[in-house]
């Protein structure tokens, strides 16, 4: 029983320890979103004509598809689902996130 | 070697490809003709049954017919099978959908077209000693000999978007610091580099006048010498090289009927116009023939090519 407790408290110190030191929190998620954003720019280059937007190379980027059809459908839904750019830039400024 | 020969729609580019073919197979080069018209007509013209194969059709001299169509179909044939071994059938759907929208839109065949005709050139000019493409009407082939320009630029910063893209994920996973690793073991960056490699070398290809040369066929009329003109501008601000102007359907001398001496004498002005708007050209005449075009007037032709 003890045991458990202490094993539960070093638990709960090493996470706090965790939290508090990871200076690299901020940075790391920005990185993530810049990388998503930057495939997302991808996507929109190689399939541009799901959103209407005809592309002349349509053709050669459909050997990509079976590499990336798995990301196909989450970008076509937050490409069509945009509703404000001025939240998605708001986003950046929000550093407790 | 490798020789287009263009024109306007209807100035005799397949007569004068079979006529140019079978003039370098008789000098000893091993030819190979390759029809890319989608109105092939090349089978017509020997009357031997050409197909998408290597058809012998005289000592010396094979041909071939390709089409975009044929070719895009089988392209994305291959995409959807490999399709099946990754994507969930879920998603499967909206992919076909895709698929069938890039099958119809403009530019599809083409780009198939110059795939194939990209890959003959890789492959088989260690085979043969002169490859002659007999290439669809002026437009199509102007736009097809500008695809390289496009898409390189294109490839180019997809991969340069893809490269970012990878850069900063493995940064963030490696706080800070990007592991070349996983941008050279990225499938999509692969697939990439390799078509950009593909058309860095057709571009290359395209552009050196000691491997590609283009003869252009025409006719001595007004609106036919115009277009020449121009294209032959725009192919060479491409960097492509026209080596030859072919001047097809010349009318015989000694005509007696009035309508046909005024016609001969106005054709006769045309020709001193090409050869005053193509100065540094070769320029070879060809006569218009009593008969239609079969293997052995072609031969006729061939001879007067030679001369």
């Amino acid at each position: 029983m003890s045991k458990d407790f202490f094993s539960k408290i070093k638990k709960n110190v090493k996470l706090f320890v965790q939290g508090a030191t990871d200076f690299d929190r901020k940075s790391k998620s920005l990185l993530i979103k810049e990388s998503h954003n930057e495939m997302d720019e991808f996507l929109l280059l190689c399939f541009g004509d799901l959103l209407g937007i005809p592309l002349p190379t349509s053709y050669y980027s459909l050997e990509l598809l079976p590499l990336i059809a798995d990301d196909l459908d989450g970008w076509h839904n937050r490409m069509s689902g945009r509703l404000s750019v001025w939240q998605e830039k708001w986003a950046d400024y929000d550093f407790d996130a | 070697m490798i020789t287009f020969i263009g024109g306007k729609g209807g100035v005799g580019k397949t007569t004068c490809s079979a006529a140019y073919a079978l003039k370098c197979a008789k000098s000893g080069q091993k030819t190979l003709l390759v029809s890319t018209d989608p109105a092939h007509s090349t089978s017509d013209v020997f009357s031997i049954k050409i197909n998408d194969e290597i058809t012998g059709i005289l000592p010396n001299l094979d041909a071939l017919e390709i089409s975009g169509a044929k070719e895009s179909k089988l392209y994305m044939d291959k995409v959807r099978q490999s399709l099946k071994n990754v994507v969930s059938p879920i998603i499967i759907d909206q992919i076909n959908r895709q698929i069938d929208a890039a099958s119809i839109s403009p530019g599809t065949e083409e780009a198939a077209l110059f795939d194939k005709m990209t890959e003959i050139i890789t492959e088989k000019s260690s085979d043969y000693d002169k490859i002659i493409f007999d290439t669809a009407p002026t437009g199509h082939t102007l736009r097809l000999l500008a695809l390289p320009e496009l898409l390189g630029a294109w490839v180019e910063t997809l991969i340069a978007k893809r490269k970012k893209s990878i850069i900063l994920m493995s940064m963030a996973n490696h706080s800070g610091h990007a592991e070349k690793k996983e941008i050279e073991s990225d499938p999509v960056l692969n697939v990439l580099k390799n078509r950009f490699d593909k058309i860095e070398i057709a571009k290359s290809i395209i552009t050196d006048s000691e491997k590609l040369t283009f003869i252009f066929v025409t006719n001595a009329e007004k609106l036919t010498i115009d277009e020449t003109v121009k294209a032959v501008k725009v192919l060479e601000k491409y960097g492509i090289t026209v080596s030859e102007i072919i001047v097809n359907k010349i009318l015989p001398e000694n005509m007696t009927d009035e309508f046909w001496v005024s016609k001969k004498e106005q054709e006769q002005k045309y020709i001193e116009l090409i050869k005053n708007s193509f100065k540094n050209k070769k320029i070879s005449l060809l006569p218009l023939l009593q008969e239609d075009m079969k293997s052995d007037t072609i031969e006729i032709m061939a001879d007067k090519l030679r001369e």
